[in-house]
């Protein structure tokens, strides 16, 4: 079986700067159908650019390719999640931003569209809330109409860019829930970068440790039945191990 | 809740205008200025008189009706071009760098230049014909409404136009769908800004080469000028104001209302 994702020495210089930076240095990895990759790392190791990358919107050297095919800028197979609430277009209600997409790949009948809309707004417990406009809506509200909207293009991959780091404690431990039933329900494969040592072990099916400069530190199935609680066996002993090696990648760096 | 504020905002409106116009007409029953004072402060009442007269009588026979028709025609048309070309021109320069480059430099450089100027050489280039007051309004909407429109895409945030092109946009897809609305609250800031010039511009280039061929409402209040017409002459300034206000809160207040404060973009 060949991969879903495969990226072949992957390099990603940013030359705005006169000391030309490599974010990425010659990168391989390769993400199987139906994993849930969960991504840690400190700040500035190169996830984000990683991951933007994979959505097309960065130029880079080496190769991407989804489903054997190689990428060549955004699509509609690879759907962002962004950190920024402000992600859903303002002037548009919770289902027109729903049905944007759809609309732009030619479904124009509306039973179809309604159909589409209200099962994603169920999927992230949003229903009823299709003619709000986003300024009416809290973060998390924003950040779940933002996964229905992903999960409406049946994408291949979703990649999310930590997208509840801006929440509270118990939204953001309410929406990983969530998305790990969401997960387990559709056949799609998540890419998910993440500075929070529980959020990855709670969701990932695999997880991977990044260095500054791009390098993959970890890359380990996780090991944990699902569904994952501190007091899961193992738990300690793998927020110990990435605790470590998070902070190990930092070490001598200015903070 | 919503209903009061907006209630005591008329009112508070109402009760000043109200105040200038009590004000007005003390000083015309005072006769501060003497014997000039008919001709500076003409009474309420003769005025709301001339008022009337202006839209039955005239002037040399022809209703006031007629010189405002002529301009609202010329201005409408004017406007439509001015707006039009400058959502061309902006969208061009997001396209292309050099292209912004120069049309930046150009708007900089005509946005500065008065449109009655500029009226000896184009009556030379275009002659004496309503074509020169079309020209005239659309120079002045077309670079305000340039600088805004490119300062409304250029502030779009990063993150819709990635959200638009993850969604499956490209090119004028995305300029229609992402950019246009959401710069909106830069677009109706540069109608706001286009119509006051453009209606502005059309009042002083008639009063200055009133056209024969279309009369407008500028030569009228210069007819009533040069006549000493005083009364007649702020009767048509109402008229004017009247239809500045029925722009503003009869146009642009509710389209700003069903856009921009709808989607939370911004408060009225």
């Amino acid at each position: 079986m060949s991969a879903l994702l495969k990226i072949e020495g992957l390099s990603k210089v940013y030359d705005d700067d006169s000391a030309e930076l490599a974010v990425i240095d010659n990168l391989n990895m390769t993400v199987e159908q139906g994993e849930f990759l969960c991504i840690l790392g400190p700040s500035g190791c190169g996830k984000t650019t990683l991951l933007r990358c994979i959505a097309g919107f960065e130029r880079c050297t080496g190769r991407i390719l989804v489903n054997g095919e190689q990428i060549t800028g955004p699509g509609t197979d690879r759907i962002m999640v962004f950190q920024d609430f402000n992600q859903l277009f303002p002037w548009l209600t919770v289902e027109k931003n729903i049905q944007f997409g759809l609309k732009r790949q030619g479904i124009r009948d509306r039973e179809q569209l309604a159909r589409i809309t209200a099962d994603v707004l169920k999927k992230v417990r949003m229903h009823g809330y299709g003619r709000h406009y986003p300024y009416q809506l809290s973060g998390g509200m924003k950040q779940r109409v933002a996964i229905a909207r992903a999960l409406a293009l049946k994408p291949s991959i979703i990649l999310m860019d930590e997208p509840f780091a801006a929440l509270d404690a118990i939204t953001r431990n309410t929406l990983q829930q969530e998305v790990l039933a969401i997960s387990r329900e559709e056949n799609c494969t998540f890419i998910f970068i993440t500075h929070n040592i529980q959020e990855g072990i709670v969701l990932g099916t695999r997880l991977m440790l990044m260095e500054p400069g791009g390098r993959i530190a970890i890359d380990i199935r996780n090991p944990i039945a699902r569904p994952v609680s501190p007091s899961s066996p193992g738990y300690g002993a793998l927020w110990d191990r990435l605790y470590a090696a998070l902070y190990d990648t930092q070490r001598g760096n200015p903070v | 809740m919503q209903k009061k504020p907006a209630l005591r905002d008329l009112a508070e409106k109402l009760a000043f205008a109200a105040a200038v116009l009590a004000l007005w007409e003390i000083v015309a029953r005072a006769h501060v200025f003497g014997m000039r004072s008919e001709i500076i402060f003409p009474r309420l009442g003769t005025i709301a008189a001339a008022f009337v007269k202006n839209f039955v009588k005239g002037y040399a026979g022809v209703s006031l009706w007629t010189y405002l028709l002529n301009s609202m025609k010329l201005l409408l048309e004017g406007m439509g071009i001015g707006i039009l070309l400058a959502f061309v021109f902006s969208g061009l320069s997001m396209v292309s760098r050099s292209f912004h480059n120069i049309y930046s430099l150009i708007v900089a450089v005509a946005d500065l230049l008065p449109g009655v100027a500029l009226l000896p050489v184009v009556i030379i280039i275009f002659g004496v014909n309503p074509g020169v007051i079309v020209f005239l309004v659309v120079h002045s909407v077309i670079w305000p409404m340039s600088r805004n429109l490119i300062d409304g895409f250029r502030s779009v945030p990063k993150i819709y136009v990635e959200a638009g092109k993850n969604l499956g946009l490209t090119g004028t897809g995305l300029l229609r769908r992402v950019y246009f609305p959401a710069a909106m609250s830069y677009i109706v800031s540069g109608l706001k800004v286009g119509w006051a010039r453009a209606w502005r511009g059309l009042i002083s280039a008639e009063m200055i080469f009133g056209i024969a061929a279309a009369p407008g409402i500028g030569m009228y209040i210069n007819q009533m000028r040069t006549n000493m017409n005083n009364a007649e002459m702020y009767a048509t300034l109402v008229v004017i104001v009247i239809i500045g206000l029925f722009v503003q809160y009869g146009i642009l207040n509710p389209v700003e209302k069903n856009t921009v404060v709808k989607w939370g973009m911004r408060k009225l």
